[in-house]
């Protein structure tokens, strides 16, 4: 029954209205006052509270935690991760339990009762401890000054209000289609219609309204985690350049992607965004006193050493996401460093040979030679030369290859797999 | 608007039921309770004190019910039982649970599903059997919102305006599985009526004899 006119006016009032509600309030910058209140060391929430329900959910989530086979058990990075999070949180540094899990995505979050994940993800794009402190010192910033809380409470607000104003519109309809009803007019049926389309139509607008000014919300806790977290590590000792460094390390990375959707995700603003774009992110941070350098090659030697044990299977996960072009990003950037040849091309040559793009396969090839010359390449990388060079029709390297996988890992799983490479290419 | 709490039992077939022997042991594990208010606009927030008194009410309830029946019982906190084999079978239990209620209970069916009750842990329940000495568990899973008065007010308002807005519900399952097959021989989802309150011994004692009404054990 909604006819084009009506449409045509809805989305225009629905644009000016999620304007003029998004932009309600203060800009983010100056949204906090310089006194920020932050919450205090071991706060414990009332029994019957908003937030003791928060505890709750977030107990349970560390439970599952616990015992997930994605919880990465090495000690020793597990005491680094930790170790960071004190440098830059010493105020919160008893109460938080830190967790790192093995998920190749670029995130960590603190919860409300002290629960602390730190993604693989995060450790493999952080070029330096200073990077990873700052993304932390921006979620310790989110607990110290009770975001999920007040976000919680801000949400309420603004549904309260969409709510109050959804029955208003509701009753004037009703109260509209009565009269229209009792007129008796002879196109009352034709009113009554236009009236229930206008109040759908207006109650739309007011959901957008609302989400728009809660996502609003959201980008300005964004905003000020950005600035408390900056503020962090830099009082930690991190240098000005690790919170821009990390927004320019991720637009870079979207602009490697394989997929279109991604290259071009961080360049829309929308006011239905949770986060700031990247770019505003950098440049907030500039304002702040950030600035961007690149980042200090012996800061950049020290965390790789720190991570260095879990470069291989972080970059195995990370192929499992399938965009090939951001692995291979990342993997140029680690190998700035200089060090971790061996690892670095094999998984190098893992991506292409992945991807299968036209022209791949001698890439791959190429990078599975180059990793055996090193020696901290995988077992691995000696199986997947062979096979590499069997594709491309060189039989005799191809069994010198599989030959030394089978002398370097006599008990491997698939030594029968690779003894069947061989005969293959020996022409047995 | 008051209603009486309803339940929606799925059995197994017949054939795949090995009756209960006498003397043969079950193991209730301890009920995972949530409950949550619900604000006027719709807002849900988790409140950690009902979700505990319902838990020990429920846990209450189900141990006295059992008492009652034929056989002897032992009680498992899955708190203290995360660890190992026995946590991997609880956290399956917990995804087969949702995904009962989502395909048995909900629209959406799945193909191999249509006809029969046909869901199992597996035989990996024998790890319980073995460390238990029993041959059935009984699992409760519940989930539920209680709305807050403003809620409720704008609910009442909003029925002359023709608008539905739903108040608060609570949903209990319960699946008794054979240890020995896997295999879950019966399942119920209990909805508490609205003059049923599980936060207190009264009420979870109701829901619980009706959840368990036809337990087959």
């Amino acid at each position: 029954m909604i006819g084009w006119p009506y449409r045509a006016p809805r989305l225009f009032g629905a644009f000016v209205l999620t304007a003029v509600l998004a932009s309600a309030g203060p800009p983010a910058w100056a949204a906090a006052p310089a006194d920020l209140e932050l919450r205090p060391p071991n706060l414990k929430p009332a029994p019957k509270s908003v937030e003791a329900g928060m505890w709750d959910d977030s107990d349970r989530a560390e439970a599952h935690t616990r015992i997930a086979a994605e919880l990465d058990t090495d000690p020793a990075l597990q005491a680094y991760v930790r170790g960071v999070f004190c440098k830059i949180a010493a105020d919160y540094c008893g109460e938080a339990r830190v967790y790192v899990l093995d998920r190749p995505f670029l995130n960590a979050t603190c919860f409300p009762n002290g629960y602390v994940e730190v993604w693989s993800g995060l450790l493999l794009r952080a070029q330096t401890e200073g990077q990873l402190a700052y993304v932390v010192g921006h979620e310790v910033s989110h607990f110290a000054r009770n975001h999920s809380l007040s976000k919680w409470n801000h949400d309420k607000t603004t549904r309260d209000v969409a709510t109050v104003l959804t029955v208003g519109v509701q009753a004037g309809a009703m109260f509209g289609m009565v009269k229209v009803a009792q007129s008796g007019a002879p196109n009352s049926r034709q009113m009554i219609d236009d009236i229930s389309d206008m109040a759908q139509n207006l109650n739309d607008l007011i959901y957008l309204g609302a989400m728009a000014h809660i996502m609003a919300y959201s980008r300005e806790h964004e905003n000020e985690a950005d600035r408390l977290g900056f503020q962090r590590a830099v009082a930690a000792g991190y240098e000005k350049s690790t919170g821009p460094d990390m927004w320019t390390g991720t637009i870079a990375e979207s602009r490697a992607s394989d997929f279109a959707a991604v290259r071009k995700a961080d360049v829309r603003a929308s006011i239905y965004r949770t986060h700031p774009l990247d770019q505003d992110r950098i440049d907030a941070l500039k304002a702040q006193g950030g600035v961007v350098a690149a980042p200090d090659i012996d800061a950049r030697k020290r965390y790789r050493a720190a991570i260095r044990g879990h470069l291989g299977s972080w970059l195995k996960d990370d192929l499992r996401r399938r965009d090939d072009g951001q692995t291979l990003f990342l993997i140029d950037r680690l190998s700035e460093v200089g060090e971790d040849f061996g690892v670095l091309q094999f998984y190098r040559g893992e991506a292409y040979r992945q991807r299968r793009h036209d022209g791949d396969a001698p890439l791959a090839l190429a990078a599975y030679k180059t990793a055996v010359g090193y020696p901290d390449a995988p077992v691995a990388a000696w199986r997947e030369l062979g096979e590499a060079l069997r594709r491309a029709g060189d039989k005799p390297a191809a069994a010198e290859a599989f030959e030394t996988y089978l002398a370097k890992a006599p008990d491997a799983e698939d030594r029968w797999l690779v003894e069947a490479s061989l005969k293959t290419v020996k022409g047995a | 608007m008051a209603g009486c709490t309803t339940t929606k039992v799925k059995s197994a077939a017949p054939a795949m039921i090995v009756q209960a022997a006498p003397d043969s042991k079950g193991l209730l594990i301890q009920p995972d309770v949530q409950l949550s208010l619900v604000t006027a606009s719709g807002m849900h927030a988790v409140r950690a004190d009902w979700s505990q008194a319902a838990q020990a009410n429920l846990a209450a309830a189900i141990a006295n019910d059992l008492k009652g029946r034929s056989h002897p019982f032992e009680v498992m906190d899955p708190a203290a039982s995360m660890e190992g084999r026995t946590g991997q079978l609880l956290r399956l239990n917990e995804v087969v649970g949702q995904s009962i209620f989502i395909f048995e209970y909900g629209k959406p069916k799945l193909p191999t599903k249509k006809k029969k009750f046909d869901w199992t842990l597996g035989e990996g329940t024998q790890v319980l059997r073995a460390q238990t000495g029993a041959d059935y568990a009984l699992f409760v899973t519940c989930r539920g919102t209680y709305a807050t008065a403003g809620r409720k007010l704008f609910s009442f308002g909003a029925m002359f305006l023709l608008m539905d807005v739903p108040l608060g519900q609570q949903k209990v399952q319960a699946s008794l599985v054979d240890l020995r097959t896997g295999r879950l021989v019966w399942f119920n989802v209990a909805t508490a009526g609205s003059g049923t309150d599980i936060r207190t011994p009264d009420g979870a004692r109701d829901l619980t004899h009706s959840l368990l009404k036809g337990l087959p054990f």
